[in-house]
């Protein structure tokens, strides 16, 4: 994969979103992670369907779990793990199923925009935090990029960084790399922006 | 997350929307409900929640004027929708068992389907479980509309098994083998749909029957699945019963099951038999 080529289209990533969403740099990189994630598996067309009118029905997911399943899903997510050790020896289900809410989505379905979005706590193993503000900052982010959202130049460009990033075969790339990448390029440009 | 009776639920949109447009021989003042209902769901889509709720009071006001002049089954279903996606929950239920009162003309039979959907939803955020529960019964036993009776299908199943989780012993095991006939008898209707399947292995995980939902999950994902986070959660599911069984099956026995489900698991791709494919690494 031509690392430059990727590097240029993240960059212009990045300036569309820079100009969209000129103070919330916290949302740049979940949305661009989320598009390259997207890109390999070809989906470049949410807003097309939006316009198009065509409404896809996609029945969700059953969010009533047996305590079985959150007490496993506790016991075997590395990290989540250790950071609920005492309620599982308890077996707190209350407290268990309060956070299995806000952790299943990241931790378990991993979902591309929720990974990203939580990802310094991720990394700094603060799993508490995410439990804690799921809701909160989930509903932040979507407010957040209302402004985005309300002009058609914005779809085109990320759409534009999708096909691109498609067409350069980024799926050979491991997600750690894709990741790294992509932060590179943003800490590139806002510090640009603050010199 | 977002409940699937929110307005923002993307199953709630697209039945919404799928009401709108589906909606035939209107009069103007119904042409513009659906032209603000439509243009409220596109803004929820682009994240625009101010001017989406702006567009949903104005496809109110023109149904509300639409019912005054000419009141239809048709005209009702719109503004009980444009009522369910501003919250106004007591309202939506009205206008739905309005459109129900006036009865919906030959060829309809959709969009009575979503306002059923629509009311069941109403009584559930209105706190009328039972009521939502037997609404939702209905809806998937008689619902023409596929989509409708797929995503009345889940809520039903969602709600039963969470009342039946506060449930002792006896009641819950009976009150689970009933959602499992209903779901078993959506199968026997429909083997090819892989999210009845999905239901079903979610439903056997509730009873402990952890065979049998592995079985149903493994068909589910062969079947195909209507999202990426339901096939996610399924095989989740898979990974969960794969470690339940080990607990509970002799060595001789694991070994049989570890072998099928090595199987199963090289055919989807996985990285290992407790490792989707999708996981990060």
């Amino acid at each position: 994969m031509d690392k430059k080529r990727a590097e240029h289209i993240l960059d212009n990533g990045v300036k569309v979103l820079a100009e969209f969403l000129p103070i919330k740099t916290y949302l740049y990189f979940p949305v661009l992670y989320s598009i390259c994630v997207w890109a390999v598996r070809r989906i470049f067309d949410l807003k097309e369907r939006v316009l198009a009118w065509q409404v896809w029905l996609e029945p969700g997911m059953v969010e009533s779990k047996p305590d079985a399943f959150i007490l496993n899903f506790f016991e075997r997510t590395e990290g989540v793990r250790e950071a609920f050790a005492e309620e599982v020896r308890v077996k707190d289900m209350a407290a268990l199923r309060k956070a299995f809410a806000g952790l299943y989505p990241v931790c378990g379905l991993e979902d591309a925009f929720l990974l990203a979005l939580f990802q310094e706590d991720l990394e700094a193993g603060d799993f508490r935090k995410i439990a804690d503000e799921f809701g909160e900052r989930t509903a932040r982010a979507i407010e957040d990029i209302k402004p985005a959202g309300s002009g058609q130049e914005f779809w085109r460009g990320m759409q534009s960084v999708g096909m691109e990033i498609a067409s350069l075969g980024i799926h050979v790339m491991s997600d750690v790399q894709v990741r790294k990448l992509i932060l590179e390029r943003i800490r590139k440009k806002v510090k640009k922006d603050e010199d | 997350m977002i409940s699937p009776q929110s307005p923002r639920s993307p199953v709630f949109r697209a039945f919404a929307f799928l009401a709108v447009l589906l909606l035939t021989g209107c009069a103007s003042h119904l042409k513009q409900a659906k032209f603000h209902y439509s243009e409220g769901q596109l803004r929820t889509r682009a994240y625009e929640t101010a001017q989406a709720a702006a567009s949903y009071k104005r496809a109110l006001l023109e149904a509300e004027k639409e019912v005054r002049s000419n009141p239809s089954a048709q005209a009702f279903t719109l503004k009980g929708l444009a009522e369910a996606a501003l919250e106004r929950w007591p309202d939506a239920e009205k206008s739905f068992l309005q459109a129900f009162t006036l009865g919906f003309a030959e060829g309809e039979e959709w969009a009575r389907d979503v306002a059923r959907l629509g009311l069941s939803s109403s009584l559930d955020a209105l706190g009328l479980k039972d009521a939502a529960l037997r609404s939702l019964i209905d809806l998937v036993d008689h619902a023409k509309f596929k989509p409708a009776r797929l995503e009345a299908a889940r809520r039903f199943a969602d709600l039963s098994l969470a009342a039946a989780s506060g449930l002792d012993d006896k009641e819950k095991a009976s009150a689970l083998a009933a959602v499992a006939k209903t779901l078993e008898k959506l199968i026997d209707g429909d083997f090819a749909c892989g999210f009845y399947h999905y239901l079903l292995s979610q439903t056997e995980s509730h009873r402990e029957d952890y065979r049998k939902s592995f079985e149903e999950a493994a068909i589910a994902r062969e079947l195909g699945l209507p999202a990426e986070k339901v096939l996610r959660d399924n095989d989740l599911q898979i990974v969960f019963i794969s470690t339940k069984m080990k607990e509970r099956l002799s060595p001789d026995e694991w070994q049989a099951f570890e072998e099928l489900l090595g199987r199963w698991t090289r055919k989807w791709g996985w990285r290992d038999p407790l490792t989707p494919n999708w996981k990060k690494e």
